[in-house]
């Protein structure tokens, strides 16, 4: 197994992990009606997905780039994942925006927390799908003979 | 369809049966990348294919070929 390939698999583990925990908190700290009244809340959540991120940023960043741990394949493999990533970007705004439209359509305007919970959710899915893109690729490029 | 065979095999093991890792450390790459472009899962860039050539000592032409 290539090193990125390891990085990954550990990463997508801690990304789900990560995940879980964000969307734990939130529903048992009292989801979306405590959110606007308890500050403390909202920056327990704010430190919850910036801590993830960071966490995210590092597990990536600290990849050993010697010749003998990161090579061309391995950089066309990122770059391909990068597809992914977009595609689950783009996959999950599009279900908030036809999911908000249909539901708040009457109302004219959306909650302003859904704002945060669009930006969590992206980037969850972001994070997770550049994973998942990794492993796809090294898969997809093993199958390929 | 056209597609790019090696010798990679037949080179190391004509090479005293030089290891994927000796390849790799010589070619600037990952053992994981020997293996996969010795198994034609991986065509590797003009570069790198340039590099291994150049650890076998041979022209380009006798490590790859286009069928």
């Amino acid at each position: 197994m290539a090193p990125l390939q390891k990085r990954s698999l550990f990463a997508l583990l801690l990304e789900t992990l990560w995940a879980l925990a964000i969307i734990l908190v939130f529903i048992s700290q009292g989801g979306a009606a405590k959110w606007d009244t308890d500050a403390d809340f909202r920056l327990i959540m704010d430190g919850m997905w910036v801590g993830g991120l960071i966490l995210y940023w590092w597990l990536f960043s600290s990849l050993d780039h010697r010749p003998d741990q990161f090579d061309e394949r391995d950089k066309t493999i990122i770059d391909r994942a990068s597809k992914v990533q977009w595609w689950a970007v783009i996959m999950s705004l599009v279900a908030w925006v036809i999911g908000l439209s249909e539901h708040y359509h009457a109302q004219g305007q959306i909650p302003v927390i859904l704002l945060s919970l669009i930006f969590f959710s992206t980037l969850i899915a972001s994070t997770l799908a550049q994973s998942v893109g990794i492993l796809f690729g090294y898969w997809r490029m093993n199958r390929n003979a | 369809m056209p597609k790019i065979q090696n010798r990679i095999r037949r080179l190391r093991f004509d090479r005293n049966e030089m290891t994927q890792q000796e390849l790799a450390e010589k070619a600037g790459c990952t053992r994981q990348t020997i293996i996969a472009v010795e198994q034609g899962k991986y065509v590797p860039s003009l570069e790198l294919s340039f590099k291994i050539a150049r650890a076998f000592a041979v022209p380009l032409e006798e490590v790859f070929q286009y069928e």
